[in-house]
């Protein structure tokens, strides 16, 4: 099994000067398979449609969290409405600010073993699939892993998938 | 005295080499294009490998090598404060001040800058900032006002409240070992200007910033419904970590009547607390110890010992003679001013660690009879070396870059989408510093030369 054989193909992309607005509209409604259901993770491509980063559910909830309450422990100390203050005020804001900027690849002709091996190290729940020229392709989820794997093991011992 | 030191300066190559070491390696380190650190490590493997001093010389003479005495002590205060730090008693003292000031944005502003001195005078400045800055940012976002004074003020206060104790700021540290000062003399010395000092820049801020810092009262409510007993984490530890403090301070004070360095106090009080609390492995522990710090004094020492040796330190005290002649009170002011605004632009520290042989070297022309404590604690040379402290120390506030508490907070209030150019810091960091530094010159000519106490 190959990394493009998993992978969900040609996926929707984010822009590095998209305000995070448009950014989290695309996040809550980008399509994966045929269901509508918001997205963990979407890659950001230059207008060279080269891969500069990726923005994720976790770099938005990092885009309303000061970062000097990740220096001490000051989360007893909030207060209601902390958030949407945050929110409001990082609406704004491009995307290249809150993306993450070392991303992970994997090559389309990639093993299951070394994407595995990419997510354990790096402790990563998808990966964007690279073709030869180094354009994104596809994104490969922990999830289809996931299924790739216990169809292993399920079919090894004979019996159908459920 | 040393024998060596009345053999005329020979200019041969090993002085060139020396001097060209030395040169560079602080260009560099102002340049700050390479990491201090980097060039620290560097510098000194080379003063060894081509000959300036000998490997024995580094590490083991106290004359020319590495002062361990410093790095001890470093060490150990950084292990105390890692194994504090998550008892949350320090989120605990800063939620605490900031409900003492009613909400109130300049009462807050006042009481953060008290907290931060007197807590720096017995931390790290730098430890202080990063302990406190962050609750300050958290407040001023729950008043929504300006963080940039609160910032700005908690790097002055923290250098202000750093000049008053020998383990307040490094250059205290430094000067302590190399005098052979104890505890209880920056305590007479240094504390009680450190305290009017203090005052008069509270008078200061008040003048700057107290009209502009204004709040809603519903904004105050969050303030005061923070409860800082949530803060606290592991009370038990917490109550062995402040048994702990309250050994090595006593031993602080002490230090003189035990006949024991305070590296040897503060290493003491580190091992005890790395037993008593029920750490399993101190890897983490010893892991967050400022190892890039610790080997840039390391390496800065090899450096010096290296101008040392070769007696580019005497020529630069024979300058300094020529122009004070011989007068202490003019050395002292001299000391002071030009410590003061050197160390506004450049690292006080390797500043420090040039002009402590400087001085000593200067005093064994003075009094050429004199040697060892005798000579060190000179009553006419004891001015000179609070000046260096006050000038050092206080010198920091003048620029965002005159010391590592400035750097930090600059760097928070840009993460915090606030920038605070070089110009901004010191319009308000420049007038701070000559003032406090005119206070400490009213303070040394007083007590010293007038007074003569």
């Amino acid at each position: 099994m190959k990394a493009k054989e998993l992978m969900i193909p040609s996926p929707e992309y984010l822009h590095p000067d998209d305000t995070l607005r448009t950014a989290v509209n695309l996040l809550r409604t980008a399509r994966r398979d045929e269901d509508k259901l918001g997205t963990k993770g979407l890659p950001v491509l230059d207008e060279n449609s080269k891969l500069v980063g990726m923005l994720s559910m976790a770099d938005i909830l990092r885009a309303v969290f000061p970062f000097y309450m990740g220096m001490m422990e000051l989360g007893e100390f909030s207060w209601d409405g902390m958030v949407e203050e945050v929110a409001a005020k990082s609406e704004d804001k491009h995307v290249d600010n809150v993306m993450s900027k070392n991303v992970i690849t994997v090559n389309e002709d990639a093993s299951l073993m070394e994407c595995i091996d990419h997510m354990l190290k790096n402790r990563i729940k998808r990966l964007p699939v690279l073709n030869k020229e180094g354009r994104v392709v596809g994104m490969l989820y922990e999830r289809d892993v996931f299924f790739a794997v216990t169809k292993a093991m399920l079919e090894k011992e004979g019996g159908a998938i459920e | 005295m040393s024998p060596e030191a009345v053999d005329p300066i020979v200019i041969n190559t090993t002085f060139w080499i020396a001097t060209a070491i030395f040169v560079i390696a602080y260009g560099l380190i102002v340049s700050e294009k390479i990491h201090k650190t980097m060039i620290a490590i560097f510098g000194a493997a080379l003063v060894i490998v081509l000959g300036v001093l000998e490997q024995r010389e580094a590490f083991h003479i106290e004359e020319f090598g590495i002062d361990w005495n410093v790095i001890f002590l470093l060490i150990s205060m950084m292990v105390i404060i890692n194994i504090m730090r998550p008892t949350g008693v320090f989120e605990y003292i800063a939620i605490k001040s900031a409900k003492l000031g009613k909400g109130e944005p300049f009462k807050i502003l006042a009481i953060f800058a008290v907290v931060t001195a007197v807590m720096s005078a017995f931390l790290d400045n730098v430890t202080t900032v990063l302990l406190i800055a962050p609750v300050t940012l958290l407040i001023a976002d729950a008043l929504d006002v300006d963080p940039i004074p609160y910032l700005i003020s908690n790097a002055i206060a923290s250098n202000i409240g750093g000049t008053a104790t020998l383990i307040g700021d490094p250059p205290n540290i430094m000067i302590a070992s190399k005098a052979k000062l104890e505890f209880m003399d920056f305590i007479y010395n240094l504390s009680p200007v450190i305290i009017v000092t203090m005052v008069v820049y509270l008078i200061a801020i008040k003048f700057i910033w107290g009209k502009s810092l204004k709040t809603k009262d519903e904004l105050k409510d969050r303030v005061m419904q923070m409860n800082e007993k949530e803060a606290i984490k592991d009370p038990v530890l917490l109550k062995k970590s402040l048994f702990v403090l309250g050994v090595v301070i006593a031993g602080f004070v002490m230090h003189g009547a035990l006949h024991l360095e305070p590296a040897t106090i503060a290493l003491f009080g580190a091992g005890l607390l790395l037993l008593l609390s029920g750490i399993h492995n101190p890897h983490h522990v010893l892991a967050e110890v400022e190892w890039p710090t610790i080997f840039f004094f390391m390496g800065l020492f090899i450096i010096i010992g290296g101008r040392v040796k070769v007696g580019l330190i005497e020529m630069a005290s024979n300058e300094v003679l020529a122009i004070t002649q011989g007068n202490m009170f003019a050395t002292s002011m001299v000391v002071m001013w030009f410590s003061a605004f050197a160390s506004a632009f450049v690292d006080n520290i390797p500043y420090v660690a040039t002009m402590n042989p400087l001085i000593i070297d200067m005093a064994q022309k003075l009094w050429p009879d004199l040697s060892g404590i005798a000579l060190l604690h000179k009553p006419e040379l004891m001015p000179v070396w609070w000046s260096l402290a006050l000038g050092a120390c206080l010198g920091g506030n003048g620029t965002a870059i005159g010391a590592s508490a400035n750097v930090i907070v600059v760097g928070m209030a840009e993460k915090a989408g606030h920038k605070i150019s070089f110009v901004k810091f010191m319009l308000y960091g420049m007038p701070i510093m000559i003032l406090t530094v005119a206070v400490s010159t009213i303070y040394v000519w007083l007590r010293y030369y007038v007074l003569g106490i």
